[in-house]
């Protein structure tokens, strides 16, 4: 059983790692979850999941050639797999991004839920692969113009490639006196429901200085807790049940199969 | 609103605030905008509205007339135009005390929503704003814009247009949902 959750924004800024890794751990209580760190332009996950250190990292399995195995990259972190990608310019320029739905469809086999943290971009290949791969996406917004009008832009695209909405989550809210209407309105254009609405927290910002997760270092803040009630809303269906129907399901995701 | 005289970068009537917005955001100015309503001319009323910018981003507001700030002040000066509107230069230093005044206070792109109605200009201002002033104080603008259903639309299909077009750049036409 799995499904891939891509948690995408279109705009940078608004929390997209720290979601990622607190739904993953939220969901971990219940899943096997594995986390991918699909920005393979602008990697950030390594440091909020201390794996700066990381010697292999998804750059390597996305370079044609290179001798590592998928597991060579998959850390076990906080109860959950994680798979880091690396901050280097040179890496980034060698891998072929067409590798990630081997890799997808590898990690896919072996875990019940796959969260892939998306680019805040969408201008390249590379960027877009991850909606493309993904079941549903996971769209997280702030309550301003620029962040909801990029959350229709992803959700667009991921609509093209058929891949729906899964819901929404409001992040770093400093004023939860408006979001409600603001939230209302939004489901309008919005597949799925407002998974919730997340305060903003110091204690993210002190979580990434401290290279941990928000649910790890800060289990009892109120950002916490509003994650852990995202996860819950957020009904992880069943994909197909053998694991290597998983697998060919992701690998004819982009590729038709040759005839 | 006590605001030092500035040095006047111009002074014309303008049928759309947003011109006098963009120019101000353009140039990054730090300064104000004094708009006078041309019925007010008319009429001979005293009706004055003034604006400050930070480099370029509206800070504070304040309506003569109605002796009301913030987005209340902007509320008094919406109107048919055209405006005569005089811009003035200040030093960052000379606002710094008026800009004290939260109660005046507007968020950056609501000058933009409420008087010249021109979302592109309010994105404009608010990508050149700073984090800080980013807040969710201006729910009115968010509200506004999820209001406007064709609007949304139009984001939605340009995006749309722009996916497809793109996936056949990149290759990806096959997985395209048909």
């Amino acid at each position: 059983m799995v499904e891939a959750f891509a948690v995408a924004s279109g705009k940078g800024g608004t929390g997209k790692t720290t979601s990622t890794l607190a739904l993953g751990m939220a969901l971990a209580e219940e899943h096997d979850v594995t986390v991918v760190d699909a920005d393979t332009g602008m990697a950030n996950l390594l440091f909020h999941a201390g794996l700066d250190d990381a010697p292999v990292t998804l750059h390597d399995l996305l370079i044609e050639g290179a001798a590592v195995a998928v597991d060579d990259a998959v850390y076990e972190r906080f109860g959950m797999k994680v798979v880091p990608c690396g901050t280097e310019l040179a890496a980034f320029r060698a891998a072929d991004p067409e590798r990630l739905r081997d890799v997808v469809a590898e990690l896919a086999a072996d875990t019940d839920v796959l969260l892939l943290d998306s680019p805040a971009a969408l201008g390249s290949k590379s960027a877009v692969l991850p909606v493309v791969l993904a079941d549903r996406t996971v769209i997280v917004l702030q309550p301003t113009i620029p962040a909801l009008s990029d959350g229709l832009k992803v959700q667009e695209y991921a609509r093209s490639y058929g891949t729906e909405t899964a819901g929404t989550l409001f992040n770093r809210v400093r004023d939860e006196s408006g979001i409600e209407r603001v939230a209302e309105q939004a489901e309008r254009y919005f597949g799925g429901e407002t998974l919730g609405v997340i305060p903003e927290s110091d204690a993210a910002r002190a979580a990434r200085t401290a290279g941990e997760p928000l649910l790890a270092h800060a289990p009892d803040a109120p950002a916490s807790q509003a994650f852990r009630e995202v996860a819950k809303r957020l009904d992880v269906r069943d994909g197909a049940s053998e694991s290597g129907d998983v697998a060919d399901r992701f690998r004819s995701a982009v590729v038709p199969e040759e005839v | 609103m006590k605001i030092p005289r500035g040095d006047l970068v111009r002074s014309r009537v303008v049928d759309d605030p947003g011109t006098t917005l963009a120019t101000a955001l353009d140039r990054r100015l730090t300064g104000y905008a004094v708009f006078e309503p041309q019925d007010a001319v008319l009429l001979g009323d005293e009706t004055r509205g003034v604006l400050t910018f930070e480099a370029g981003i509206p800070t504070l507001a304040y309506c003569t007339d109605t002796d009301r700030g913030g987005a209340d002040a902007l509320n008094d000066l919406v109107g048919p135009g055209p405006y005569s509107v005089d811009l003035y230069q200040l030093d960052d230093a000379d606002l710094a005390e008026a800009h004290e005044a939260e109660d005046l206070r507007v968020p950056p792109g609501l000058p933009a929503e409420r008087l010249a109605a021109n979302r592109d200009l309010v994105t404009r201002t608010r990508e050149a704003a700073p984090d800080e002033r980013l807040g969710d104080g201006d729910d009115d603008a968010v509200t506004a814009f999820l209001a406007d259903e064709a609007g949304i639309e139009a984001i939605r299909e340009q995006a749309r247009e722009e996916a497809r077009a793109r996936a056949e750049e990149w290759g990806l036409t096959d997985a395209l949902d048909d």
